[in-house]
């Protein structure tokens, strides 16, 4: 009987035992498998602080490898505010060395949070200081900020990158998937009181930096761009200024200026009207440099040849009951001298000649009205407007430059179209992607885009550009020893109050190409509202075409390829 | 024999722990060169963006024309003429003739 109860004993201490181990067996796989992941979430939470930092960005270089913009890793400091003893004793030892008031430090360490940062990108020194410091639950990490160490050079090209260093305009922020760096992650462990304990290796460089990029930019010839342009502006009391240098057989941007300047190494108090790269983004009516493409689209449809002779009309001319003038009274004079004396009427009835199909047909193929595509963010498409919503006197408008908008970019890419040939290049300012070992990743080839008109025609067009120069209204644009193809012009703009032509407020430009037999630069130069009631582009903006062209065809070493005579020599 | 066993058991354990502690020891060495390493890369990182900055054209031409006295040439001061060697090759005197393609009449005189 006893051996029987004893029996029994067993098996109901075996089943409670069973049980019991069922029980843990059971919580045991609930803890561990089924809500394992979020368990362990949980923990992570509760002793892991998670930071994110950013890789360090790529580099940008001009053609020669001159650094333009790069990354430099600088301290930057955060504190954890329930490991600090004294907030107040701390801010003030911090105060000095971040330069930040002693009052804003304390209440940031005040904060019921687990992380705060403190001051952000600092120089190299200041973190020096601050290690020496060693204060508890303040901490350094590195961080890359961005440097232009030619300060204001070509910034309107570069653009910026913001505070967590993505780019926001210019090169920086259309080619931030390239230039960006791998994101990381730094985890700070916090133990059971919730103290941070600070990882090893916290001053670690940040992992995988972005790609470099390479531009097609000179920093030389873009400094003598900026130089002779930010002069010119200034001496005109204009209210800004725009150059753009081609290399017409390639399309590759070597030189693309605004005036005034920015800085993009401080951007932040600046309006975003400073730092418009206004070369892409800004229409302008272009006036009289339109008659190069018009003449060019005459003579491939035949019909003119330069020496086709075209009435004048002795300076005045009735169309759609608009009376249309020339500055100089002509008579009858050959085609090739409607382009150099800029004479509206022969352009505008060399337009009527054309017809509205044929002449929109060119200006298309010329690319205006059409982004040209550029690697740059913001470009403008211009203004072209259908034939069938052109008014009666739309056709002679638009063949003197009226009536249609143009940006700087498309305007000098038409003309190094003509310098080209008659083939129409993709402009592009980035040649090369590089990884962070210098291997090159990507090269951008020079792009065709289309033939537009005939090598013949475009001879023909810069042999009467040429005459622009040596004998018509660009004589200020001649460079001693080079023969120079370019056009002239002078537009008025709209009024906003009256909606009519301003007689006080113009666009000043020169475009053209030199050595015009071998075209090594095709350029533009603009300048908008001088002051001078009697400036115009011949007088305000070709100086500036010959003062850039000489010292940068210098500078590359092009041979001259006409006679330097004195009377040119000694021009200024 | 069975000494020699113990002494030979001994030099293992003592060759096990000396790797042991050699592998620590370097290991201590690679984070100390990795940290040299980063830091010296900084470093050359700030000296190239200060030799950039140093190098920029317009300090250049700011300290030429400001401190040295220099001054940039006027229009028509600089003529780029082309190289090109007859075919003979180089002058006897070693000097590359070249092929001046400026009327010489034109050019100032006492200037060139």
């Amino acid at each position: 009987m006893a051996g029987s109860l004893s029996r029994g004993r067993r098996y109901v201490l075996l089943l409670l035992l069973l049980c019991g181990f069922g029980v843990v067996l059971f919580r045991l796989v609930t803890l561990q498998v089924l809500q394992a992941a979020v368990l362990s979430a949980q923990a992570d939470r509760q002793h892991q602080k998670t930071v994110s930092l950013e890789g360090a960005r790529g580099t940008i270089v001009d053609r020669h490898g001159k650094i333009l913009a790069m990354n430099v890793e600088v301290p930057s400091v955060f504190g954890v505010p329930n490991t600090v003893d004294s907030p107040l004793k701390t801010a003030r030892q911090l105060s000095p060395i971040l330069h930040v008031r002693t009052d804003e430090l304390e209440r940031k360490l005040r904060q019921d949070r687990r992380f705060v940062w403190l001051a952000r990108k600092l120089d190299p020194e200041q973190g020096r200081r601050l290690d020496r410091l060693s204060l508890d639950g303040i901490g350094v990490v590195m961080e890359g900020r961005r440097f232009y160490p030619k300060g204001p050079l070509l910034a309107h090209v570069l653009g910026f990158s913001g505070m967590d260093g993505e780019g926001l305009e210019g090169v920086e922020h259309r080619y931030e998937p390239y230039l960006h760096g791998e994101k990381r992650m730094m985890v700070l462990q916090r133990d059971a009181l919730g103290h941070t304990v600070f990882p090893k290796g916290m001053m670690e460089r940040s992992p995988t930096p972005g790609h470099s990029l390479t531009l097609t930019i000179d920093e030389v010839i873009q400094y003598i761009v900026e130089r002779e342009l930010e002069d010119a502006v200034g001496r005109a009391r204009a209210k800004s200024g725009t150059m753009i240098v081609l290399d017409p057989k390639t399309g590759a941007v070597l030189a693309m200026a605004v005036s005034p300047r920015f800085d993009p190494n401080a951007v932040s108090a600046l309006s975003r009207d400073r730092w418009r790269n206004r070369a892409l983004t800004d229409t302008y009516e272009p006036g009289s440099t339109m008659k190069a493409m018009m003449a060019a689209a005459a003579i491939e449809e035949r019909v003119v040849r330069p020496n086709t002779m075209v009435f004048g009309e002795n300076g005045h001319m009735m169309v759609a009951n608009t009376v249309i003038h020339d500055h100089e009274r002509l008579g009858w004079v050959s085609f090739a001298q409607v382009i150099q004396k800029s004479s509206n009427i022969g352009a505008v009835k060399t337009g009527m000649a054309l017809g509205e199909q044929r002449l929109y047909r060119y200006l298309q193929a010329f690319g205006f009205g059409q982004r040209t595509e550029i690697d740059l963010p913001g470009e403008g498409a211009g203004l072209v407007s259908n034939p069938r919503d052109w008014g009666r006197r739309s056709i002679a408008s638009i063949s003197i430059g009226q009536e249609i908008g143009v940006t700087p970019l498309q305007m000098v890419s038409a003309v190094a179209a003509l310098a080209n040939g008659g083939v129409l290049m993709k402009p592009y300012v980035v040649s090369e992607i590089r990884d962070a070992e210098g291997q090159i990743l990507k090269q951008i080839p020079p792009q065709t885009r289309r033939r537009i008109v005939s090598p013949e025609t475009a001879r023909s067009v810069t042999k009467i550009l040429e005459g622009v120069v040596t004998d018509g209204t660009g004589g200020k644009a001649a460079i001693p020893g080079f023969r120079v193809a370019g056009k002239t012009g002078t537009a008025q703009q709209i009024d906003g109050d009256t909606k009519t032509y301003s007689t006080s407020r113009f666009v000043a430009s020169f475009a053209g190409y030199v050595p015009s037999d071998i075209p090594r630069l095709a350029m533009i130069v603009i300048i908008d509202e001088p002051q001078d009631k009697k400036a115009s582009g011949g007088s305000v903006a070709a100086p500036v075409f010959s003062r850039v062209g000489e010292q940068v065809l210098s500078y590359l070493g092009v041979p001259s390829d006409a006679p330097i005579t004195l009377a040119m020599a000694s021009r200024r | 024999m069975k000494t020699l066993t113990v002494f030979l058991g001994l030099c293992l354990v003592f060759v096990f722990v000396w790797e042991r502690v050699d592998v620590v020891r370097i290991g201590y060495q690679i984070e100390r060169l990795k940290r040299d390493k980063t830091v010296l890369e900084r470093q050359r990182d700030e000296l190239r963006v200060k030799f950039s900055t140093l190098s920029a054209s317009d300090r250049i031409a700011k300290l030429a024309t400001e401190k040295l006295g220099m001054s940039l040439p006027q229009q028509g001061q600089i003529i780029v003429v082309q190289s090109r060697p007859r075919p003979s090759g180089v002058h006897p005197s070693g000097i590359a003739l070249v092929e001046l393609k400026v009327a010489r009449n034109d050019l100032p005189s006492g200037r060139f």
